[in-house]
């Protein structure tokens, strides 16, 4: 395979993390990564060889995703808002520990703009400037999102029975 | 001290390996000294393995045939490309399973052809192949890469094994290969599924180039050499302790399984703890291949 499919297939995967990640549901996050790859295909013309295929790619999903928000906020009749609750809190996957079943709820219960941008971070290992650019946000928005995420989690989780530190140096 | 404060931003960029060496380095003196940051630090990390634990399995899955689709075609038209093709690495746990799995059964003789189970691989993915998977896209991607095959040139080489084992938070170092007539040429860093990873970069005279991927897999895999090839690319893998690693080139396998071995003795004297003693009694094979002067000439820095 070429460096560059290699390249291609990685960060495709990654952004079917990154969907199921935030929105939980394997079909919504399907269906987000189809809509998203589908986009790339037609802008594929604009993208500039060496530069950051990922950021490019992740912003497409982004605005792919806001206009999906953005399409079910004025149809509100087609995803009832107890059903997107629901699936917001399953954990996603039914063998998780309660330490798990905690941190999927804690990430459930962050606002999605904070949710996001640690994902990109914690989960994606994207770097902050890579996140401004995908969000469209300045990076000081990044990291103060990221600082109120990290520390809502964290808190969480602390009064749910005091997770126990996994690393201790 | 002159060291300015650190911040909440700094502590940030530390979890997540944002600080020039210098900084680090303050940062970590104020750890020490402050406990409430220090938790919170641990808490942060901590999220970011809970978070993998939670979605990791998703890159195992296998994606819907409009995703293979989509992606076959984007990779079609994208410019950059050049001859893709649908490769082995769309099903890697299948092709891994399917592979020849060799066990070095207690240290170098014994070995043991495993048949494939090629059926159940793919519900379970454990972590120790997508460790594979990772280090063979890896060298894939960065080995030929002229200009940015290493992030870190290896010219230093204790400057680059430290930060390499920071970034791991286990003490890692690039082994000498020149017994075997490659040369260290650098490193990088990199995201795995598990944590961060390295990637040590060999090049012989021939320019062909080795790589050793060195990952932190999930407790419980044992140190099973398992072989795998496709093409002319092969890669042997292994678990030692709580780190893995993984050496790849464009080699035939009896090449590679005897740099595989050389590897694994340098390995084996240099982690005996607590530092690297030179009265521990290495076998006779490896007193032959004793490091030798590292080359420093030619070398690549990405800040170039």
């Amino acid at each position: 395979m070429s460096r560059f499919g290699t390249e291609l297939e990685v960060q495709i995967a990654s952004l079917r993390r990154y969907a199921r990640a935030l929105l939980r549901d394997k079909n919504d996050a399907d269906d987000l990564v189809q809509e998203s790859l589908a986009r790339a295909l037609s802008r594929a013309d604009r993208f500039k060889p060496g530069t950051n295929l990922r950021a490019w790619l992740f912003t497409i999903m982004h605005n792919v995703h806001v206009n999906q928000v953005r399409q079910k906020i004025s149809r509100p009749d087609e995803v009832p808002v107890e059903e997107h609750e629901m699936r917001l809190i399953t954990p996603a996957r039914q063998e998780t520990s309660l330490e798990l079943r905690d941190m999927s709820r804690a990430l459930a219960e962050l606002p999605a703009e904070q949710r996001q941008v640690l994902l990109l971070v914690a989960l994606e290992g994207l770097k902050y400037d890579e996140v401004a650019t995908v969000l469209q946000i300045p990076i000081g928005t990044v990291m103060s999102r990221l600082s109120r995420a990290r520390e809502a989690v964290r808190i969480k989780l602390s009064n749910e029975g005091g997770v126990p530190l996994r690393r201790v140096k | 001290m002159v060291a300015r404060p650190v911040d909440d931003r700094d502590l940030h960029a530390y979890v997540d390996g944002c600080l020039d060496p210098q900084r680090r380095i303050e940062v970590e003196a104020c750890l020490a000294e402050d406990p409430a940051s220090a938790e919170r630090v641990n808490a942060y990390r901590s999220q970011i393995d809970q978070l993998h634990e939670l979605f990791d399995d998703v890159l195992g899955e296998n994606a819907t045939p409009v995703m293979d689709d989509l992606q076959n075609r984007l990779s079609g038209r994208m410019a950059g490309n050049d001859n893709y093709r649908r490769g082995w690495l769309r099903s890697p746990f299948a092709r891994m399973a399917a592979a020849v799995v060799l066990l070095l059964a207690g240290g170098t003789g014994g070995w043991v052809l495993r048949d494939p189970e090629p059926t159940t691989v793919e519900q379970q993915q454990p972590p120790l192949q997508s460790f594979a998977q990772e280090a063979v896209q890896a060298h894939t991607f960065y080995a030929s890469d002229n200009r940015f095959a290493v992030e870190m040139g290896g010219e230093d080489r204790g400057a680059l094994d430290s930060w390499l084992s920071e970034r791991l938070g286990r003490r890692i170092f690039g082994p000498d290969l020149s017994s075997a007539g490659f040369r260290l040429i650098g490193g990088r860093s990199l995201p795995t599924a598990t944590g961060a990873g390295a990637q040590y970069m060999y090049e012989n005279d021939g320019k062909r180039r080795l790589t050793l991927f060195v990952g932190t897999p999930k407790a419980g895999q044992e140190a099973a050499f398992s072989f795998v090839q496709k093409g002319d690319v092969s890669m042997f893998y292994w678990v030692e302790g709580s780190i893995a690693y993984a050496l790849i080139g464009r080699l035939d396998r009896d090449q590679l399984m005897n740099i595989t071995q050389t590897v694994y003795r340098e390995l084996k004297i240099r982690n005996v703890p607590p530092a690297p003693p030179p009265a521990a009694p290495p076998p006779p094979e490896a007193a032959k291949q004793a490091p030798a002067a590292q080359p420093v000439g030619d070398i690549k820095r990405k800040d170039m």
